[in-house]
């Protein structure tokens, strides 16, 4: 996340100098002011308009639903053996469309609204912007897929291990990667606005991303969710604890957290650069 | 609203110093254009949106951008903003390269830009203004005082804590102007802001336009269709055709500049054979009749110096009596129609003789008994 502007710092009120102007003059924003500003509009739309983030959790809901029922009739007894893990992978799906659909959904939002220029424009840059924007998005996302998954654990009466300190950073990082191939497909939205529709069915691949079998076939774990995914099974149905995993199981999550982050964002970066040169960014 | 006026304070500039650098200090132009060329597309059917373009925009100033759909103004806007990267040409920035040190140069510019919402209508008009001047760099409680400031000039402080998206178009288009300024860019590019106004409200903006350029320093490159709104807040007309520029002077010397001898005469005793008569001996710009057979017709006539007199006396040799005569005071509209050939609202060429008097006004010289 370089930034070649130097980031500012507030005016000292210890300084008399500082002080005098404190009434009126310009303060420059520093990337606490940012994190606070992009919070707080996250935050603010989802308390105005909680029908998106209800009806997201009911079209959750309702597929679960479908799956659940209709498996037990199909399947009986095979369903109910594997529900943990199907609850799991569930909850998992369900981040994980959040994440990216609500990055590259946004992007293409703020084409559309000319609002994308403004932070590409930013003396902060585009990148913590994005950042933050991402964060913030995680954390809604995870708000309501909670809700999704309390609904199954009651509905079908199952018990998962749920410590927080273990599901929270696995569930997130697992998503982390996510959120990269939300900020790519963001940028060939922005190239490509017809594209960009069609990148929504990504979503589905992440089925098969989160039933990976990385145990036959290790080199699986390299790809997004997957070892986010086989470390969230253990830690939820077999109760393993985040300190009790391996150190090389950790850092692999966390590389490929960060590695597809950084990859969705180079795509992001590129893409909106040739916008630029092609005269496409900004047209409405 | 904009950071200049805090130079003619006491006290440190943390802001726009610490990030410009040098520029500021040394009076470089608040925008420095040179060279800048854009062409889109490949082969045949490529366009060159912009050709060879410089400019310098004095800090303070209000400049207008005037020229057909198409002519490339906001290319060249976009080019300024490094959202359409420039083939060719240099774009500094208050003395900062914008291709060197973008992120240095945005922390000093704005733009609202035509089509655009430009802010989220999800959000009131405060919240709006708070957040985007956050991305623009300023923490918003140290700006408190200046948006109110700022929304009670526009007209907006009742609406202050109203989503955007209950606004009017026009209450709107003042919500994305107001975010623009929130953030006290001291250079804004404001393609079209009175669209979709109406006449109170663009007189409203006009106004405080002109106090932010006056008042507080701001740099203004403004883009519209309006030759009004040109007139009125423009210190500097810069007119572009085919991504060239054709003019680039003030709005008075551009009228003056422009042929001024120009009557029309207007008589019920004008016909077809007058107008034939008066067009072999004369340049004839446009002749206008009446509904009914009974009204007056009038033309105007390019007349200065002693072809005035000898236009008279041609009238008279027709047994013309002058019903009303004036001269015909040229509009920047003209001016504009005579460099580029076309329409400020089009892309057409306008054809010969339809240039219409009704974008002209008369100056009465007298009128006969």
């Amino acid at each position: 996340m370089s930034n070649d502007v130097e980031p500012a710092t507030a005016a000292d009120p210890a300084n008399p100098a500082d002080s005098a102007t404190l009434d009126d003059e310009p303060r420059p924003a520093t990337y606490y002011h940012l994190a606070r500003a992009v919070l707080y509009r996250e935050y603010l739309i989802f308390v105005r308009y909680p029908a998106n983030a209800i009806g997201g959790i009911v079209v959750a809901l309702f597929f679960f639903g479908v799956l659940f029922y209709g498996g037990r009739l199909l399947a009986g007894q095979a369903l109910t053996d594997s529900l943990s893990g199907i609850i799991v992978g569930y909850f998992l799906w369900t981040l994980s469309v959040g994440a990216y659909s609500s990055v590259s959904s946004d992007i293409g939002s703020e084409v559309q609204w000319g609002t994308l220029e403004r932070h590409i424009t930013t003396p902060f840059g585009f990148a913590p912007v994005a950042l933050l924007k991402g964060i913030a998005k995680v954390v809604r996302t995870f708000l309501t897929s909670a809700v999704v998954l309390a609904v199954m654990l009651l509905v079908t009466g199952t018990r998962l291990s749920l410590d927080p300190l273990t599901v929270v950073p696995v569930a997130g990082l697992a998503i982390t990667s996510v959120l990269g191939l939300g900020f790519a497909a963001g940028g060939v939205t922005v190239l490509y606005k017809r594209i960009g529709n069609w990148l929504n069915l990504l979503q589905f691949g992440f089925i098969v991303l989160i039933s990976a079998p990385v145990l036959d076939a290790p080199w699986t774990r390299f790809l997004p969710l997957a070892h986010g995914s086989a470390m969230l099974q253990r830690a939820m149905v077999d109760g393993v604890r985040l300190w009790e995993f391996g150190l090389v199981d950790l850092g692999l999550l966390l590389a490929v957290a960060v590695g597809y982050l950084l990859g969705g964002y180079v795509v992001f970066h590129y893409a909106t650069r040739r916008a630029r040169r092609l005269g496409v960014l900004g047209d409405y | 609203m904009a950071r200049s006026a805090a130079s003619e304070r006491d006290g440190p500039r943390e802001r726009g110093d610490a990030r410009v650098g040098d520029g500021r200090a040394s009076g470089d132009p608040a925008l420095s254009i040179e060279g800048v060329s854009k062409r889109f597309g490949k082969g045949e059917e490529s366009v060159l949106a912009v050709d060879d373009v410089s400019l310098t925009v004095e800090r303070g100033s209000i400049v207008g951008l005037l020229g057909p759909n198409g002519a490339g103004k906001t290319t060249l806007i976009k080019c300024a903003l490094g959202i359409v990267l420039a083939d060719t040409g240099s774009v500094r920035v208050f003395g900062t390269d914008v291709g060197d040190g973008r992120r240095a140069a945005y922390a000093n510019v704005d733009a609202m830009l035509e089509g655009a919402r430009n802010d989220y209508w999800r959000l009131t008009v405060r919240e709006n203004l708070r957040y985007f001047a956050t991305i623009a760099g300023v923490d918003p409680d140290s700006v408190r005082a200046r948006h109110d400031r700022l929304l009670d000039r526009l007209e907006l402080t009742e609406k202050a804590d109203t989503p955007v998206r209950e606004l009017s178009r026009g209450m709107k288009q003042k919500v994305s102007l107001a975010s623009v300024l929130a953030g006290g860019a001291e250079l804004v590019f404001l393609d079209e802001p009175t669209l979709g106004l109406d006449v109170e409200s663009s007189r409203t903006l006009r106004r405080e336009l002109r106090r932010l350029a006056r008042e507080e320093g701001l740099t203004i490159v403004l883009s519209s269709h309006d030759m009004s709104v040109i007139e009125d807040v423009c210190d500097r007309v810069v007119m572009m055709a085919d991504g060239r520029i054709v003019a680039d002077d003030t709005v008075a010397a551009l009228l003056s500049a422009t042929e001024r001898d120009v009557v029309r005469v207007a008589s019920a005793d004008i016909d077809d054979a007058v107008v034939a008569t008066l067009r072999k001996r004369f340049d004839v710009r446009a002749v206008e009749s009446g509904p009914d057979a009974t009204d007056a017709t009038s033309v105007e006539v390019a007349a200065g110096g002693d072809a005035l007199y000898d236009l008279m006396d041609t009238l008279r040799e027709a047994g013309v009596t002058v019903e009303d005569i004036g001269t015909v005071r040229p509009e920047l509209e003209d001016v504009f129609v005579d460099l580029t050939g076309m329409e400020p609202g089009g892309g057409g060429t306008i054809e010969d003789g339809a240039t219409g008097s009704d974008r002209t006004e008369t100056e009465p010289l007298g009128r006969s008994p």
